[in-house]
């Protein structure tokens, strides 16, 4: 493997890593929303899919209250 | 239809993903780790691999790894949520890899299961102004079509739209309702297509099991365009015992279901249209007079485009643009080609141009972005009316001259030295007088 050429530190990058991947969940289940509305199926799927973002958002919010716990350790150190 | 293998560690993901893919038209496995991808690669084949780039128990590069001593290499699109790895996974994109970076949305899987690029979707951006969303032409006789269109867009007049066949008619409905911006939807029917049985039932609905095959309830298309527009294509050939029905409905606003017992409100601006003359129609009595009065409270007729000549580079160059983003090819149009297109008369207007251009757009070399035109574009079904015609009275001369002019450039495809020659006229008279009706039809 190349060297990463990225500057945050490896512990920083995991950080970021966590809060993409809430990220990714929302934006998905976003489009499953659409896709249910746009097609008329069930309005059932579209209920747990907008239920699974509002746990995402609060998965978001805990990674980047990790983040920034981080950010601020790194300043004092 | 592809075969997909989505091997992620975040099991919502790919449970979600999975269902999208599916809907996109593909069949779809999931595998949650390295060691399940392998599993199905052992006994599966797939077309194309989404894969992230971290997993529990590896990275993805062993399973590419894997996969390369395979004797059919599936395409490879790599996800990653990791920053530190972009850089990385650009480094090893080819042919038959690319990557992705989370949060994904829709499109993203669309395209890479396309096999498009997003370069190669967005379509070169066009210069041909489309005037409410789908009329092109700059000439004065459009210039007054789209005055009429806005005009009328701002009350909730009726409409009857007249003009030859293949001059538009749809089109312009479509603009009337754009310019209109109400809430309801455009519901098209073509009266002539309906048989006498069944016309009463598509346009003001049933009750179930008020007919024999009344197996449900069908809701009219009076009732489909609520609040918005009902374009009834060719009017005339509406059963003249059907229409006053349809006065009844026009007059008092409110529609009864064939079978029903209660009347229900409808509230839809109806553009109607006919390819006859309004001569004709009060000649032939195909239209009672009343129901004409009802349905053309503001009558539009569309030029056709033998008196509009000098849109036809416009059109010509907005149908190919449109071929090119739908192929994925350049063609482009060569000043020569567009004045052969000019020099004909196109009988069966817009719609055999674009028919001729459809054509010789499948005829042209895919390899390069040159457009091979046919020799003729007559069609058999096109009746040339003008050359059919001959001289009668009251045609003034310009026009005789120029309908001269214009067979004779047809004649010759369009070569104006060859056309000179045959006119008895120098190819200098010839261009002045082209370019003097082109500047007359520009306004």
């Amino acid at each position: 493997m190349q060297p990463t050429q990225d500057v945050q530190s490896p512990t920083t990058n995991s950080l970021i890593h966590d809060v993409r991947n809430p990220l990714n969940r929302i934006s998905m289940q976003a489009e499953m929303v659409k896709l249910v509305l746009e097609n008329d199926m069930p309005r059932e799927k579209a209920i747990a899919a907008l239920d699974k973002i509002l746990v995402a958002c609060q998965d978001s919010s805990a990674a980047l209250q990790k983040l920034a716990e981080h950010a601020r350790t790194d300043e004092t150190s | 239809m592809s075969q997909i293998l989505l091997v992620d560690d975040d099991k919502e993901f790919t449970d979600v993903a999975s269902n999208i893919i599916e809907f996109l038209g593909h069949d779809v496995e999931v595998a949650n780790c390295l060691e399940e991808a392998y599993n199905c690669i052992e006994f599966q084949r797939f077309d194309h691999i989404l894969l992230d780039f971290m997993l529990p128990d590896g990275s993805a590069l062993h399973l590419i790894d894997k996969l390369n001593t395979h004797d059919k290499v599936p395409f490879v699109t790599l996800i990653t949520g990791h920053p530190s790895v972009k850089s990385i996974i650009a480094g090893m994109c080819g042919p038959t890899v690319n990557y992705l970076v989370k949060p994904l949305q829709r499109e993203d899987l669309e395209q890479v299961l396309s096999g498009k690029s997003k370069a190669r979707k967005k379509a070169k951006s066009s210069a041909i102004t489309k005037h409410f969303d789908c009329l092109v032409g700059e000439s004065a006789a459009m210039q007054e079509l789209y005055q009429m269109i806005e005009r009328v867009g701002k009350t909730n007049a009726n409409v009857m739209l007249m003009g030859e066949s293949g001059v538009g008619k749809e089109v312009v409905a479509h603009a009337i309702h754009t310019a209109s911006n109400v809430e309801g939807p455009l519901v098209a029917t073509n009266c002539g297509a309906l048989s006498r049985e069944l016309i009463g039932s598509e346009l003001f609905g049933h009750e179930k099991g008020s007919f024999t095959g009344a197996v449900g309830r069908k809701i009219g298309v009076f009732e489909q365009a609520q609040n918005g527009t009902l374009f009834l294509d060719e009017i005339t050939e509406m059963p003249l015992e059907m229409q006053p029905n349809l006065l009844r409905v026009l007059e008092s606003k409110r529609v009864t279901r064939v079978g029903a017992v209660k009347d229900t409100s409808v509230d839809c601006r109806v553009i109607s249209a006919t390819n006859r003359t309004v001569e004709e129609i009060a000649q032939s009595k195909v239209l009672r007079e009343d129901i004409y009065f009802r349905l053309a409270v503001f009558p539009i007729t569309i030029p056709p485009l033998r008196e509009r000549l000098a849109d036809i580079p416009l059109l010509a160059t907005a149908f190919i643009e449109q071929l090119n983003a739908e192929n994925e090819t350049n063609f482009e149009w060569q000043n020569a080609q567009l004045d052969q297109l000019k020099a004909y008369g196109w009988p069966g207007n817009i719609r055999e141009l674009r028919h001729a251009i459809h054509r010789a757009f499948i005829m042209s070399d895919p390899t390069s972005n040159k457009i091979t035109l046919p020799k003729n574009f007559e069609s058999p079904f096109a009746k040339n009316q003008m050359t059919s015609n001959q001289v009668t009275a009251g045609q003034t001369i310009d026009d005789v001259e120029k309908e001269l002019i214009r067979v004779t450039l047809e004649k010759v495809e369009g070569n104006k030295t060859l056309a000179a020659e045959m006119l008895g006229i120098s190819t200098k008279t010839l261009y002045n007088r082209l370019n003097a009706w082109e500047n007359q039809a520009q306004g």
